[in-house]
């Protein structure tokens, strides 16, 4: 199956609402770049308890300690990202944006709301995601009860002409390293093979 | 000949005659006239402006085929006597720069072309053009045609058919730009 799209549509769909692949794949991005975060953490403060104290520390997933810790740095780590400017690192590799629901820019407290009410999207068994799929501004429960939507914030005009550019950019350098002369007014051009 | 004859032919020589020397008498007046006349004095009385305004000058020109004399006159020829530099040097460019629409004319532009047919498109893919910048349009512009599909079938799935807002209403401007 196909995604391409044309770059006019890229432009286009500047600040539309998001859709549901591009929130996907930065929840997928950001998961990883926390839960590394996260374990290098655990790894540093590890090392750390056993200089000091001697023993070795040992973490296991299964650690009540370590779930508890690990979902409380989620609500920081996406909490803290979407009440400063509204995306986090994920969101800002797929250039989406969470705004305001009128397409302003998010208040922190609005941020801070959508992260505590994020885990909604799990507790209920993924219905409170069913949202981004079927709801006219594709918010899901979360949004609904921050505030809040998420729109395209990319520079999609300047990607657009970079995508130009690099069409354009394989004709310049054949004419430029062509050594024929351009053919006289009234001369035919030199004959190519096949 | 008949003496009435002779008589009434005389009487019309006579006349000729007379005719004859009344109109050289009336063109030595008149030249002795206008010799004395300074017409240099006449015209400065002459309200020029006034007269012009009396003068319908559409009318005569609508009459015209103005391009018989044109056809005639080498343009060439009058335009290599013209000395623009000195015409130019007149022209105050501010104030004609003043009344153009710069916005309006770059707004003319057709940028994509302008890309795509200069070597702007190289230098602009060369400065920018860099492999993580290629690889991040590539997935953003992989993930919205991804989106777009999915609406799709969404929205035959559902059978929508009202219009949905496409953006939040502080964006919509910034969605409406080509």
């Amino acid at each position: 199956m196909s995604v391409r799209n044309h770059p006019s549509q890229w432009v286009s769909a500047q600040g539309q609402y998001a859709g549901s692949a591009s929130r996907f794949a930065a929840y997928l991005i950001d998961l990883v770049a926390s839960t590394i975060i996260y374990s290098l953490a655990l790894s540093l403060i590890s090392f750390l308890v056993e200089i000091v104290t001697g023993s070795p520390v040992s973490w296991h997933r299964n650690d009540i300690v370590v779930l508890i810790t690990y979902v409380a740095w989620q609500f920081v780590y996406f909490g803290f990202q979407w009440a400063g400017d509204g995306s986090t690192w994920g969101e800002a590799l797929l250039g989406v944006q969470v705004v305001r629901a009128d397409g302003r820019r998010v208040h922190p407290w609005q941020g801070w709301v959508r992260s505590l009410t994020f885990p909604l999207g799990f507790l209920t068994l993924g219905l409170g995601f069913l949202g981004i799929l079927v709801h006219r501004e594709h918010r899901a429960v979360y949004d609904l009860i921050a505030g809040t939507a998420v729109v395209y914030a990319w520079d999609a005009r300047a990607a657009r002409y970079r995508y130009l550019a690099r069409q354009a950019e394989p004709v310049a350098e054949v004419a430029a390293a062509s050594p024929l002369p351009n053919p006289a007014p009234g001369e035919a051009p030199p004959a190519t093979e096949g | 000949m008949d003496p009435q004859d002779r008589s009434r032919s005389a009487r019309k020589g006579a006349a000729a005659s007379a005719e004859l020397l009344a109109q050289r008498l009336a063109e030595r007046v008149i030249d002795i006239v206008v010799q004395a006349v300074d017409i240099n004095a006449v015209l400065q009385q002459v309200d020029l402006n006034a007269l012009l305004a009396r003068v319908d000058v559409n009318a005569p020109l609508k009459q015209m085929d103005v391009n018989a004399p044109l056809k005639q006159i080498d343009l060439n020829a009058l335009l290599k006597q013209i000395d623009l530099n000195e015409l130019l040097e007149h022209v105050d460019m501010d104030v004609l720069l003043d009344r153009i629409d710069i916005n309006d004319v770059v707004a003319r532009i057709d940028m994509d072309r302008l890309v795509e047919q200069t070597d702007l498109g190289a230098i602009i893919a060369r400065s920018t053009g860099g492999l993580a910048t290629q690889g991040l349009d590539t997935m953003r512009s992989a993930a919205v045609g991804l989106d777009r599909r999915i609406d799709h079938w969404v929205i035959r799935l559902l059978r929508r058919k009202d219009q949905v807002p496409l953006a939040p209403p502080a964006l919509r401007s910034l969605e409406a730009q080509p």
